[in-house]
């Protein structure tokens, strides 16, 4: 198989880049692991408010649906079911469908494998019912069914936020956010908004032990004052994201590390190419931010890719880019500020010439 | 928290076996890797490398940027064996198949 | 539990579709995962540990953490939130690491 360019991950940020590059006769080809397209939009069914202005204001999982329509009637080659799982020894993409492994040849290939969910440590974390929140939140809006009755999260941050909320929608009593920070740590919108909800949030505490036979039955919250057993079947751990980067190590690509990026993340330029000059990367894969900042750092691979097949002209593709980092920069303000800078910081010591 | 909580849920490695590692004289995560497996289970650390950094970090008093990520090795996702196999124009794990059975052939 | 209503989501008609786990028929909806057909049903416990033979179940839900193993028509270690609960599908606990020694006795 052979394609100019092909995309590993079919998230929001390689179904973007999917749809710009397949707009311009670009020959792509998008290898996803999982059976369908979308990413982690599959199962977000908070509406996004925030998305570029073309997008209007709609659910994720609206939003993964319009994209996997439009990506399939562009005449981009989805090949579902298919992991990246190493590379040649010529540097040629290896690609396995669970019968068999074989190559991807590929002029340019862009990483989009997004972020993984953290894991926390106590004990009895590894008992059935305890989970990461995106898994029940997979469970509960991409697969339609109940990950516990009565649930407690660890971690209070946005996504905990949104999922608490819908897991109470469908009937699962929260029976409150346990957060290691105390009170003043956190952003005060954020707390009211837990407020509002009825939900209730202990601070400066942690999950001293979960405990139970063959499931989560009990959980020990831990802090200063008081020690609160719980009794429950749902405990989700909602501990942060990192990057997903194992492609982009096989394909060897230089490596920092960025505490605002998410830790461990490759070195880019200010058109997302790596320091293996065929290499690209985008969305959270490249740095943890808001689902407007994945779209637009995938607009603008896009763009480094094109210019690189010859496709836009230099002056072109510096006018767009210049345009879409000014979008970038207006979507990571605020709460995505301190990304944002270090974007800047990793981008400037990659190529302090061309910024 | 207890030593004995689980750290590396595929190989079930502990608190108490990590930090006797790092007693032994273990630096990195790799290290810890080659002396108790950690790491080395079907996920092939994806779930425990951070928790583990963490602990290693504490230990050494160092900054965690400056604690090494265990290095990735192929394939990066569970894949069976004659999967690996199955496309034997391209897979370079028949040609060490075939010089393994070569082997076998002419040694009678 | 199936959530039949889904306050937040259209309501989707999914076809009903037969399996077994250990032999016993269940119900799911079609698209689902056998993770999720197994815990719409009530089964939580998928699995146990290699080593201490603890119990195992959904972590992650995305192929990433290998803790729901099970064996899918004969072939052990699938991740079950990985793949697509079919019509007739033969699912099976997993009960630990295959025997891979010579003569199957482990040594
Ligand atoms: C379980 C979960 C729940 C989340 N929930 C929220 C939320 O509620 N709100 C929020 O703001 N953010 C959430 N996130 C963060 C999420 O990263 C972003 O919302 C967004 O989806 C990232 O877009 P992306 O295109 O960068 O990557 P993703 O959407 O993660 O897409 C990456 C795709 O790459 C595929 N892939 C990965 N590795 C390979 C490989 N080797 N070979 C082939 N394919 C591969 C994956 O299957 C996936 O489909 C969640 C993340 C996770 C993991
Ligand atoms: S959790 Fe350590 S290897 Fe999987
Ligand atoms: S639940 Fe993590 S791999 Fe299936």
């Amino acid at each position: 198989m052979e394609f100019e360019l092909v995309i590993i991950g079919g998230g929001p940020a390689g179904l973007m880049a999917a749809l710009t590059a397949a707009e311009k006769g670009v020959k792509t080809a998008i290898v996803e692991e999982s059976f369908a397209l979308g990413g982690q939009l599959r199962q977000q069914a908070q509406v996004l408010e925030n998305l570029p202005k073309e997008f209007g204001k709609q659910s994720g999982i609206a939003l993964a649906k319009f994209f996997s329509n439009k990506v399939s009637s562009i005449g981009v080659t989805a090949l579902l079911g298919h992991t990246m799982i190493g590379t040649y020894r010529n540097g040629t993409i290896g690609v396995s469908n669970g019968k068999d492994t074989f190559p991807i040849y590929a002029k340019k290939i862009l990483v989009t494998t997004g972020a993984a969910e953290q894991a926390a440590l106590f004990p009895g974390w590894t008992l059935p019912g305890v989970m990461t929140i995106g898994a029940a939140q997979i469970l509960l809006n991409r697969e339609r069914v109940l990950p516990g009755k009565e649930a407690v999260v660890l971690g209070c941050n946005s996504i905990s936020y949104d999922i608490a909320k819908q897991l109470r929608a469908c009937g699962v009593n929260v029976q409150g956010i346990i957060e290691k920070k105390s009170i003043d740590e956190i952003d005060k919108e954020l707390i009211e908004k837990f407020e509002s909800e009825n939900i209730e949030v202990f601070f400066h505490s942690n999950i001293e032990k979960a405990a139970g036979k063959q499931h989560v039955e009990k959980v020990w919250i831990d802090n200063d004052v008081l020690k609160k057993e719980r009794e429950i079947d749902l405990v989700c751990i909602s501990n942060g994201l990192y990057p997903v980067t194992e492609p982009l190590e096989l394909l060897d690509c230089e490596f920092t590390y960025i505490e605002n990026l998410g830790g461990r993340i490759p070195k880019y330029g200010s058109s997302f190419t790596t320091s293996n000059s065929s290499v690209y990367v985008a969305g959270n894969a490249a740095g943890i931010t808001c689902i407007e900042g994945i779209l637009v750092t995938a607009s603008i691979a896009v763009t480094g890719i094109l210019e690189d097949l010859a496709i836009l002209n230099n002056i072109e593709a510096k006018k767009q880019k210049e345009i879409l980092w000014t979008e970038l920069l207006k979507a990571e303000t605020g709460r995505y500020s301190k990304v944002h800078d270090a974007r800047i910081s990793l981008v400037n010591d990659f190529l302090p010439k061309e910024i | 928290m207890d030593k004995s909580t689980i750290v590396c849920k595929c190989e079930e490695i502990n608190i108490d076996e990590i930090e006797t590692a790092l007693k032994a004289g273990a630096c990195q995560f790799d290290d810890i890797k080659r002396l108790t497996r950690c790491g080395m289970g079907p996920c092939q650390s994806k779930v425990c490398t951070n928790m583990v950094r963490e602990i290693i970090a504490a230990y050494t008093g160092e900054p965690m940027e400056h604690i090494e990520y265990p290095k990735n090795r192929m394939p990066i996702k569970i894949t069976r064996l004659g999967v690996l196999v199955a496309n034997q124009e391209t897979s370079s794990v028949v040609s060490v198949f075939k010089e393994s059975v070569s082997e076998v052939d002419t040694n009678g | 539990m199936y959530i039949n209503d889904h306050p937040l989501l259209e309501s989707e008609f999914l076809e009903e579709i037969t399996f077994f786990y250990e032999g016993k028929q269940l119900i799911a909806k079609s698209g689902q995962t056998v993770a999720a057909a197994l815990m719409g049903n009530g089964i939580k416990v998928f699995g146990v540990s290699r080593k201490l033979q603890q119990p195992r179940g959904v972590f992650c839900a995305n192929g990433r953490c290998c803790s729901c193993f099970v064996t899918i028509d004969g072939l052990d270690h699938t991740l079950s939130c990985m793949t697509r609960i079919e019509e007739g599908m033969q699912v099976f606990f997993n009960g630990g690491d295959p025997v891979v020694g010579r003569g199957g006795s482990g040594i």
